[in-house]
């Protein structure tokens, strides 16, 4: 049933920070690429000494496509008493990088860690982290081609993309042809297909 | 046999039946299905039982290499080195569905199968197999062996 405080799809899929402005236990920002690195450095002076962890998404029709999230930890300075327990600060930036040539500054040298944080994110979403002393794939072999956790990306490679699949897989509870269930599904693989460059027809634009 | 008896066979056969005896698997596990192959070795299933207990840390020491989980591409090309440092003969178990086909793991990161990098000798279906399963693929095994077969490349040879 269609509900007016069903979020848009744009909203959905491609602002996470729309969806949930705020988490209870961290802070989000969001900085330009430019100014990340001055950020990353004044959250670290701050008492943010732990990355967690980076992360890379693709919201493929987005611009910017892509967005570099960094998880970064303040562990609290004050001993806790016995009774209290210290509670860690949580900061979550989000970089947005546009789809064409996607850069980033490396920050290796402010938490080492970063450093095959990058080369994941490097391996997997193509995107370069300048000033990185060993940019090498980490998790792929090193001759392979493209960036599997893009969009775009075909799910079972490009050179087996085009041989059909066995026919056990193609067993399903769905009709052929059904579309996906859900109007959030059915808008992404809409946005998905004409990324790829496929023609979609819905009953919306089949107007005469 | 009590002292003073004695039986005669063929030295093939003999040699044949120590072989079988004695396959050692290399020490290799490379998913979910490595856990059900180390329960075989466990009291309960006791591989110990067809003299295959003794799992090698290294290839020139081992006959048997059980492909235990799917095959990530970049695993492949070592898989294919232990495999070619392992002596003849030698003999190559499929378990599971990854192993074997692909599985469920239809995608760009996994060999669709392991026959495509080394020979196979016995495939075990499941997901995974169950330790019974692994222990019938050895007794194949251990019977190709007693028929005198040489295993994998040398076998079509």
């Amino acid at each position: 049933m269609p509900s007016s405080q069903v979020p848009s799809i744009a909203g959905t899929a491609l602002d996470p920070t729309a969806l949930r402005p705020a988490i209870a236990d961290a802070e989000i920002l969001r900085v330009g690429p430019g100014e990340l690195r001055a950020k990353l450095i004044e959250l670290r002076a701050a008492g943010c000494s732990m990355l967690l962890d980076i992360g890379g998404v693709d919201y493929l029709e987005r611009d910017p496509r892509f967005d570099v999230v960094y998880h970064l930890l303040a562990l609290p300075v004050k001993p806790a008493g016995v009774a209290e327990v210290g509670v860690p600060r949580r900061v979550r930036v989000l970089a947005g990088v546009p789809g064409d040539a996607p850069a980033l500054p490396s920050i290796h040298d402010l938490w080492p860690n970063a450093d095959w944080a990058e080369r994941e994110i490097y391996d997997l979403f193509g995107i370069v982290f300048e000033g990185h002393p060993d940019l090498r794939r980490i998790q792929m072999p090193y001759e392979w081609e493209g960036h599997p956790l893009r969009k775009d990306y075909p799910l079972r490679g490009p050179a087996r993309e085009a041989t059909p699949r066995p026919a056990f897989a193609l067993k399903s509870n769905v009709p052929a042809g059904a579309p996906p269930g859900g109007k959030v599904a059915a808008a992404l693989q809409k946005q998905i297909a004409r990324a790829r460059g496929q023609v979609v027809s819905t009953p919306e634009e089949k107007k005469p | 046999m009590m002292p003073g008896q004695f039986m005669l066979g063929k030295l093939d056969d003999v040699a044949r039946w120590a072989q079988s005896s004695s396959v050692w698997p290399l020490t290799m596990g490379l998913a979910c299905c490595a856990i059900e192959m180390m329960s075989v070795t466990n009291s309960t299933y006791d591989i110990a039982r067809f003299g295959s207990e003794v799992f090698r840390a290294s290839p020139r020491q081992a006959d048997l290499m059980i492909v235990s989980g799917r095959v990530a591409q970049k695993m492949a090309p070592i898989i294919k080195r232990l495999y070619d440092q392992m002596a003849d003969p030698k003999w190559v178990i499929s378990m599971g569905a990854c192993a074997s086909s692909g599985g469920v793991f239809d995608n760009y990161a996994i060999v669709q199968g392991v026959d495509t990098v080394v020979p196979v000798d016995v495939y075990v279906p499941g997901c995974p197999p169950t330790p019974d399963g692994l222990l019938y693929a050895l007794n194949l095994i251990q019977q190709q062996i007693r028929q005198g077969g040489r295993g994998g490349i040398l076998a079509k040879a």
